[in-house]
């Protein structure tokens, strides 16, 4: 409780909340009375921030991200998305990007980015024009055409953000996306997310492993520690933006990085 | 080897028994009478081509071969997807298909003539019958394939349960069920065969084994190329189905 007052005087952000999850918990049945997974989380996410949350294998990220999306239910406490609960997925209000490729290879790139749109039954020429347009934001004109299997690690990551963000949806979760992708792709993407985000300034949690990944894009880190999961610190990243890759070599941000890093190691 | 002498070496092997086909009944080597020359089966194919009788068989053998491919193909893909997909139905089901499969089918046809008595409705059932199986066999194979992932995607975006079974099971699954369309048109086509020697009025299956009971051998080796020919047109229109259904195969 007093890391949540430390940021909110630190980072006045003086919006609205986007996330807001108070004492969640979640246990996976099983033969022996269960597996606690998440503990006593809360946290409050202001619209259009950039909070990244790192943490162990195995501590709930994932499960966490899934909760917020509505596409799992926890066991108790509660997740609201701009004020409602959120049961169910709600693409009008998140957008989901998953782990490695998560894209339909029996579908084009632009097909592939229509299909929230034509899962609703948009108009051919509106879902075509806004898929057009997701693509020229993500970088990639002139590859609609292609097949998944036809294009790189990145670029497919580009069309699966592009894929949640074609509903414009405030929120982007956003579930280790750049995990499977080799070091320098890695660091281009996360420049190209902040680009996009910048432009679209979405309200972005984002879970990932890489410790210069999180203090790289992040306003804010939310440390988690070893199942069962709980936060045990908050770091705002005061890092000017633009970020720069030269910011990664100063002292700041490396002093960012192994603070994360031993809450970590203590926590594991 | 080059891709032409393969194909130089195939037509060799091709000329080879067909020049054995004519030449060794007519010199005696194998009795005619069982074996009648490629020329003379021939002749009277072209003979038999002419005659309306054999028109109208053939081409109640091709609609019935379409009709019971065409009721088989999507009967199984559901039952198969039924079936995999709800616990409960696989628990009831599963072994009693599995059974059932391992069991000939011709031994039910006496069923068939029975309820559907000996015209296009029971050959149509009876094949449907037997490819049904197949297809469903492989359904519940294709399912295991859908990736749990571009389901969770597909939720994440708000499908509904018809619309996750139509985007994502069926294009998932194409790919064995592709594959399994020729074999069960292969099960499909015996299916109707079968039905049509057992007990008929026309069809070519009637028609060869009239001709194999009354000795006739040239009608009943033309027989066969015609079946042949219908056979192999089936498989390539199939075939021509999948090319165009699988561009996007990884």
């Amino acid at each position: 409780m007093q890391h949540v007052a430390n940021l909110t005087q630190g980072h006045e952000s003086g919006t609205e909340v986007a996330i807001e999850v108070a004492n969640l918990g979640h246990v996976y049945a099983g033969a022996d009375g269960g597996v606690p997974a998440l503990q006593d989380i809360s946290m409050s996410v202001g619209a259009g921030r950039f909070v990244v949350i790192v943490g162990p294998s195995g501590c709930g990220k994932t499960s966490l991200l899934m909760m917020l999306a509505g596409l799992r239910a926890q066991s108790e406490g509660k997740v609201l998305c701009y004020g409602r609960p959120i049961p169910d997925p709600d693409p009008e209000r998140v957008g989901v990007i998953f782990q490695e490729a998560s894209l339909f290879p029996w579908l084009s790139a632009l097909d592939n980015i229509e299909f929230p749109l034509s899962l609703r039954g948009a108009p051919r020429e509106e879902r075509r024009r806004r898929a057009e347009a997701m693509l020229t934001l993500v970088g990639l004109d002139g590859f609609g055409a292609r097949y998944p299997h036809e294009l790189s690690g990145g670029m497919k990551q580009r069309v699966s953000i592009a894929r949640g963000l074609v509903q414009d949806p405030p929120v982007l979760l956003m579930d280790e996306p750049f995990a499977a992708l080799d070091e320098q792709t890695r660091m281009t993407m996360g420049h190209e997310l902040l680009r996009i985000w910048n432009t679209t300034r979405k309200t972005v949690v984002f879970v990932t492993h890489s410790l210069t990944e999180a203090v790289y894009l992040a306003d804010e880190v939310l440390v988690m520690s070893a199942r069962p999961g709980r936060i045990i610190d908050r770091i705002a990243i005061t890092l000017p933006r633009p970020r720069t890759y030269e910011m990664m070599a100063t002292d700041v941000f490396g002093k960012l990085r192994d603070r994360i890093w031993q809450q970590i190691r203590k926590a594991s | 080897m080059s891709r032409s002498q393969i194909i130089l070496t195939r037509l060799a092997l091709l000329a080879l028994v067909l020049g054995a086909w004519e030449l060794l009944p007519r010199y005696g080597i194998i009795n005619p009478l069982l074996l009648p020359p490629l020329s003379d089966v021939l002749a009277m194919l072209g003979n038999l081509l002419g005659r309306p009788q054999v028109h109208e068989a053939i081409a109640t053998t091709a609609a019935e071969v379409l009709v019971a491919f065409v009721i088989a193909v999507p009967l199984g893909a559901a039952l198969g997807v039924l079936i995999a997909e709800s616990e409960y139905l696989g628990d009831i089901f599963k072994p009693i298909i599995f059974y059932v499969f391992s069991v000939p089918k011709s031994i039910f046809l006496p069923m068939f003539i029975l309820v559907f008595g000996i015209g296009f409705q029971q050959k149509v059932a009876y094949a449907a019958f037997t490819t049904t199986f197949v297809v469903l066999m492989s359904a519940m194979a294709a399912v295991e394939s859908v990736k749990a992932d571009h389901v969770l995607v597909a939720r994440s975006y708000g499908a509904t349960r018809p619309q996750i079974l139509l985007r994502i099971y069926v294009p998932s699954m194409m790919p064995i069920l592709l594959e399994t369309l020729r074999i069960s048109m292969i099960f499909n086509f015996t299916g109707v065969m079968i039905a049509e020697m057992y007990a008929s009025r026309t069809g070519i299956g009637h028609l060869i084994a009239g001709w194999g009971e009354n000795f006739q051998m040239p009608q009943l080796f033309a027989g066969v190329i015609m079946l042949a020919a219908v056979a192999i047109l089936f498989n390539e229109v199939v075939r021509f189905l999948e090319v165009r259904c699988s561009t996007w195969r990884t």
